[in-house]
């Protein structure tokens, strides 16, 4: 406990030295990130730019550096090197007069800092409502019919994310409605600009990875405005079903992406028997919650696994049969036990064997 | 699946090897065959197995999000994967089928199939309901699955009758966060729990089924509220055990012969009335049962508990508990069981005790005034055993 906080001490001091030292050499600056803030895609100005050295949601920690956006919402924060976690927030009032608050996480959280500026992607910041959700609006939204092969497709769900850095996928959406029996479905949300996305899985379910013979489509007139007031009827919203050809070609990117650097192992039982059919997981993140960063093919009868890595560095390994959603009774689940935090570092472009990995049944 | 594209697999004499397919148009399966990869049956596309066949796979399995039919045929193999159904409608029949062998032997992931009379035996899992399905499983016999014989998941609101979980290695059936439409006239034996109803949101009615000689009939844990009525309850080890906040409301049904008819422990606070209890040596066992521990330890105690947790067993997932949807609503000390038959020799005993005395089939705080968690004594709890019914609620002739 104390070395981190002395090395959060030797950070800010460093960075409060460099900070020092720029003030002192005109144009020339050091390390640092920079970026812009948007909200309904226009510059915020006077909004606060808060940098973490972890991601915690709760974030009862004080930020490692802040900064504020200038009138055209950019920001420059000084920073040593190292990994951050960026949110954007301002808190004020709505053109109503009411307290509003707007808030977002950088959607390529963490970022990188090495010499010198890294730039942020210009994100937008959302109003936030209870639970951190979209806030609704009774009086705006949207409202549409979801079809397949020209006909009404019911049970889909349908996502509205903010932004499209995370590719319209993951976890990271502000709302989700199912569609009824017709397929129809209505969304109130504050105005604002949306990115929607539908899927349907074979098996119900909310979240997790799609499967080939399930349906999947962006609707063809993102982004859609909303605006104060108006509650917009999108009109039919196909989707498609997924090929597997199509799938296999995307398995062999993004999260799954053979690459040269990789963790090896073999998953067993609390009898050391190999278990078969179970995913590992790296995160970025110590909770492992949320969208793994990679995730291995599921383990065969011999209980081995190959989890193929994008960088080099620190992950957090987790290993379960499904990909996503509360654990449920009879699924495998454990973590790598190496480290008590669950974290193995790794070296770009090499291969290491975390030996085994026990799992456990749940009931 | 127009008739003039059906075209037939005649392997009739004796066994070939077949080879991984998708299926492109409608197919009719018959004879032997043999598959050691993966079978797709896409959308659209109808699969007709014909009575007698026998399917056996040596790797992959069958999965089928178009339509099934099959009747008195056999589908086999060791560690395959299985018959998965996507979101099959009606049209998916399957009746006196029979498979084994498998992680799973039927995943339903959606749908209505209807599965008649099939035999589900030696599988992992025999049949996986989810994605809400709403499947009709009929008349099956689910036994010698290694760990259930039949999962009912994930809001499936499917119709389970008539059927029999026989040896299953550890539950014959589990309902995790479902309803289904019915669950009833099914029989449960020799299974380590017969029934298991578990976590917040699995809140069935479980009515007209009968549980013999099982280590526990039925279980109900983790803040699991379902119904239970009119079910036979007969000569099991436990007859009903319900733990971690388990608040079923038991009622019209008959308790006989088991070694204890019902064991309540942490925190939960049934409705036990109407009920009949004939020959069990204990019919109410309380254990580690205290409103007073439930004020003090169990918030803080369910904190760690929650169903709904993240991937790894922290953090929090999407169906979010609240722990005032887990609160019990009445703290008083007591455990509701009046109105219940306690069969003749009960009956008697109660006449001479009354309602102040200390019934030897009940064991609760009369007889073990306290129990000690972290070197704190807690009171147990006492059972509201009066009024009781002085004659039985359950006909004897409903269950033969």
């Amino acid at each position: 406990m104390m070395t981190s906080v002395f090395k959060i001490m030797l950070r800010t001091l460093s960075a409060l030295a460099v900070t020092l030292l720029l003030a002192g050499c005109g144009e020339e600056r050091g390390s640092g990130l920079s970026g812009q803030l948007l909200f309904q895609d226009r510059p915020l100005a006077q909004a606060q730019v808060e940098v973490y050295l972890k991601a915690d949601k709760d974030r009862s920690v004080q930020p490692f550096a802040v900064g504020n956006t200038d009138a055209a919402g950019n920001y420059r924060v000084e920073l040593p090197p190292g990994r951050y976690f960026v949110i954007g927030k301002q808190r004020g009032e709505g053109p109503d007069g009411r307290p509003r608050m707007l808030m977002a996480d950088a959607p390529g959280n963490p970022y990188a800092v090495e010499r010198d500026t890294t730039v942020v992607p210009a994100f937008n910041l959302r109003e936030m409502g209870r639970e951190g959700g979209l806030s609704t609006a009774a009086d705006s939204g949207v409202s549409g019919k979801l079809t397949a092969a020209g006909r009404p497709l019911d049970r889909a769900f349908v996502y509205v994310y903010t932004e499209t850095a995370t590719g319209l996928m993951g976890p990271s959406y502000g709302e989700a409605v199912q569609a009824d029996g017709d397929g129809a479905f209505r969304i109130d949300l504050p105005a604002g600009r949306y990115h929607l996305v539908a899927r349907r899985r074979a098996d119900g379910s909310r979240s997790g990875e799609l499967a080939p013979g399930d349906l999947n489509g962006a609707y063809p007139g993102n982004p859609v405005t909303v605006r104060r007031g108006e509650h917009l009827q999108l009109g039919p919203f196909p989707l498609t079903v997924i090929d597997a050809a199509v799938h296999a070609r995307r398995q062999a990117k993004g999260t799954f992406a053979v690459t040269g650097t990789m963790l090896t192992g073999q998953v067993l039982d609390p009898q050391g028997e190999p278990v078969r059919g179970v995913h590992v997981f790296a995160y970025l993140d110590s909770r492992m919650v949320g969208k793994p960063v990679h995730i291995s093919a599921p383990t065969g009868t011999d209980g081995k696994f190959q989890l193929h890595l994008g960088e080099g560095g620190t992950y957090f390994v987790g290993a379960r049969s499904n990909y996503g959603g509360p654990l449920e009774p009879g699924e495998w689940v454990g973590t790598f036990d190496g480290r008590p935090d669950h974290a193995v570092t790794v070296a770009k472009g090499s291969s290491q064997s975390l030996g085994t990995l026990t799992v456990r049944e749940v009931w | 699946m127009k008739a003039p594209a059906v075209f037939l697999l005649l392997l009739l004499l004796g066994a070939a090897p077949a080879h991984a397919l998708t299926l492109t148009r409608d197919t009719r399966w018959s004879g032997e065959l043999r598959f050691a990869e993966q079978v797709t049956v896409p959308a659209g596309v109808a699969l007709e197995v014909a009575a007698g066949s026998r399917i056996s796979f040596t790797a992959g399995g069958l999965e089928v999000a178009g339509r099934l039919v099959a009747e008195q045929a056999r589908f086999s193999g060791k560690q395959w994967d299985g018959v998965t159904l996507k979101g099959c409608d009606a049209a998916t029949r399957l009746r006196a089928v029979e498979i084994s062998g498998a992680r799973t032997g039927l995943l339903v992931q959606g749908g209505a199939p209807v599965l008649d009379q099939l035999a589900v035996r030696d599988n992992e899992v025999g049949i996986e309901l989810r994605g809400k399905s709403a499947a009709t499983v009929r008349d099956g016999v689910f036994t010698g699955n290694r760990k259930v014989g039949l999962f009912v998941k994930d809001d499936s609101a499917a119709s389970v009758t008539g059927c029999r979980f026989e040896n299953n290695g550890k539950y014959g059936a589990y309902i995790y966060r479902a309803r289904p439409a019915a669950f009833s006239g099914n029989r449960f034996s020799a299974n380590p729990v017969g029934l298991m109803i578990a976590y917040f949101g699995s809140d069935p009615k479980i009515e007209g089924n009968r549980f013999e000689n099982n280590e526990t009939a039925i279980e109900v844990d983790r803040a699991a509220q379902p119904e239970l009525r009119r079910n036979l309850v007969r000569n099991n080890r436990t007859g009903l055990f319900l733990q971690r906040r388990a608040d079923p409301l038991v009622t019209g049904n008959r308790f006989a012969d088991n070694q204890v008819a019902i064991r309540l422990a942490f925190s939960s606070y049934p409705r036990i009335t109407g009920n009949d209890f004939t020959g069990n040596p204990l019919a109410l066992r309380l254990e580690f049962q205290s409103s007073t521990w439930e004020r003090e330890q169990g918030a803080a105690a369910r904190a760690g508990e929650v169903a709904a947790v993240g991937a790894f067993g922290s953090g929090q997932g999407a169906k979010t508990v609240t722990e005032a949807e887990r609160r019990p609503a009445n703290l008083d000390g007591t455990v509701d069981a009046h109105g219940n038959w306690w069969g003749d020799a009960g009956s008697l005993e109660l006449a001479r005790g009354g309602e102040q005395g200390n019934p030897g089939f009940i064991f609760d705080g009369r007889d073990q005034p306290t129990f000690r968690e972290k070197g704190k004594d807690y009171p147990l709890d006492t059972v509201v055993f009066a009024p009781w019914s002085g004659a039985a609620h359950t006909a004897r002739e409903e269950w033969p």
